[in-house]
């Protein structure tokens, strides 16, 4: 069966993907396989996740997802989930998603200033 | 309109269900569902879409426009030919799976609709039925 | 001079008028369909209305059965058939919902069919009376929707600055108004592209666990779109309300006024200029 085309960019030691609008399962699955493969290829401090055009956010997806942190945590790197879209994020919070520890932004520009700043950037409280 | 009034997709691989969002969000758009409820419709057919694919491999996922007083809906029929659930409130339970760890198709959808029917039979099979009204 | 008025006994079918011209006062109503059925259903008699709203001149359709009117799935579900049985035993039967034209087209109807008896209480058949109800339809049809635009206008979402959006709260937060209240202020994120969200309960005055809940799911939401709620406009007993109910807003920011609200908010969009641009 066919998998849709995962982009999957290296900007220096950051990973850019970008999601289709309405993957299958099988491309979702590719999609932590490509950034594993991408990590072990070379040092990745951090991933940004584009999701500003996908319309569907079902706990399938929000799993791998999850996952995916996971694994990147563990080699060292952050993840930032960009873009998600208004409805998806009502639908997703009224589904009980969670994304794990990624972190969220509201674009990928925001993602790339959140991953290239200092670590503790956010004020307390 | 031109549309059908109904249809169905019968379910006898993965790649089904993404065929079977794609046709519930045409069936949601079409009857004028606002964007946000057109995206909870189609999140809850995903889910339980999977649920007959994970569960019994096949299975069918029937809809139909509904009409009632001065309002339209959509109902959305999942059935499978497959183990069935042996205690559905449990099965209804945030977190609960027999399965490939997801266990949110059914609390979730519950919540994202308006209405939800789950008949199920232990090695016979499950029918989910939920319904959307438009606003 | 006084008017002799002539008295004249006259029999009732003459007071009503003769039933010649009752029966041209029926068949020439053009606002109702006004249809007689024998008591099998079939059409025995059919006016200016029914023609105007069915499509089908007298001639078409007398004889044939009233079924015809009905959508697919009503027949077979049996409706007009228990719409009789009822009139038959409740003297009347009235309903709304979707009838065809000649031509396939629905119409949206209010129909009422009553039992028609003689003096000894046989059933000589029905009368159904049909108001095409399809204006009124659309015109609730768009005044949902202008209430709806109203309830938007009512809560509005402010950009008070580049990066902020203000949302006030009034009144508690139910369901429904949850929904509405989330996706307008994520839309709002959304379109002015604001980190961060400053909503204010001054205007909520008592607040339970449910509205609390909602809240909660609210900011929930905005977190995954990549920004972040403040809270303002937290008074003294809203606040002793949420210790008590034990909601937790671990991790929320919280400000008793929006001024110092904007505060936090201006210091966050700093400090993320202040890294992008490198700081030590």
């Amino acid at each position: 069966m066919a998998t849709e085309n995962i982009s999957v960019i290296k900007l220096r030691d950051l990973l850019l993907v970008t999601v289709p609008p309405d993957p299958d399962d099988d491309t979702i699955s590719a999609l932590q396989e490509q950034v594993l493969q991408a990590m072990t290829r070379q040092e990745v401090r951090g991933l940004v996740l584009d999701i500003s055009t996908v319309q569907t956010l079902d706990s399938f997806f929000a799993r791998v997802v999850s996952e995916t942190v996971q694994m990147v945590a563990l080699m060292g790197g952050r993840t930032v989930l960009a873009g998600m879209r208004a409805n998806v994020a009502v639908t997703a919070t009224q589904l009980g998603l969670t994304v794990g520890n990624a972190i969220t932004a509201l674009d990928v520009d925001r993602a790339f200033d959140l991953l290239n700043a200092a670590p503790a950037g956010e004020p307390q409280p | 309109m031109n549309k059908s009034h109904q249809g169905e997709l019968l379910i006898t691989s993965e790649n089904d269900i993404v065929v079977a969002r794609k046709i519930v969000r045409d069936a949601a758009t079409s009857l004028g569902f606002s964007l946000t409820d057109v995206t909870r419709i189609v999140t809850a057919a995903s889910e339980l879409t999977r649920n007959i694919y994970h569960y019994a491999r096949s299975g069918v996922v029937r809809w139909r426009f509904l009409n009632q007083d001065s309002t339209v809906g959509l109902e959305l029929v999942f059935e499978d030919s497959g183990p069935g659930i042996s205690d559905v409130e449990q099965a209804m339970q945030p977190g609960y799976t027999t399965g490939k760890g997801l266990g949110m198709g059914l609390p979730g959808s519950k919540r994202l609709m308006d209405e939800m029917k789950i008949e199920s039979v232990v090695g016979k099979g499950t029918t989910v039925t939920v319904r959307k009204w438009r606003g | 001079m006084k008017k002799n008025m002539s008295t004249t006994t006259k029999s009732p079918a003459t007071v009503l008028g003769s039933e010649d011209s009752f029966r041209l006062l029926v068949e020439s109503v053009k606002d109702y369909a006004i249809v007689m059925l024998d008591p099998g259903g079939h059409v025995v008699s059919w006016n200016a209305g029914a023609e105007r709203f069915k499509g089908y001149r007298a001639e078409e359709i007398l004889g044939n059965h009233f079924s015809c009117f009905y959508p697919a799935e009503a027949i077979k579900r049996g409706l007009p058939e228990l719409e009789l049985k009822t009139a038959e035993k409740e003297g009347r039967f009235e309903d709304e919902g979707w009838r065809v034209r000649k031509d396939g087209k629905q119409f949206w109807a209010n129909v009422i069919i009553s039992a028609l008896r003689d003096k000894d209480g046989t059933l000589r058949g029905y009368s159904k009376v049909t108001r095409d109800l399809t204006e009124r339809r659309q015109a609730e049809e768009r005044i949902r929707q202008q209430s709806k635009e109203i309830m938007e206008l009512s809560t509005p979402v402010m950009q008070v600055w580049r990066g902020v959006v203000v949302a006030p709260l009034i009144g508690s937060l139910d369901s429904q108004r949850t929904q509405q209240f989330m996706e307008r202020l994520l839309n709002r994120i959304v379109e002015t592209n604001s980190p961060v969200a400053l909503v204010d309960i001054m205007g909520v005055p008592t607040i339970d666990t449910q509205t609390a809940q909602h809240l909660i799911e609210t900011i929930s939401a905005v977190r995954l779109l990549g920004a972040q709620v403040v809270l303002t406009g937290v008074q003294p007993a809203i606040a002793q309300t949420l210790v008590h109910l034990g909601v937790d807003l671990a991790g929320i920011t919280t400000r008793a006024s929006l001024a110092a609200g904007l505060q936090v908010a201006l210091d966050i969009l700093h400090l993320q200029v202040v890294s992008k641009n490198g700081t030590h």
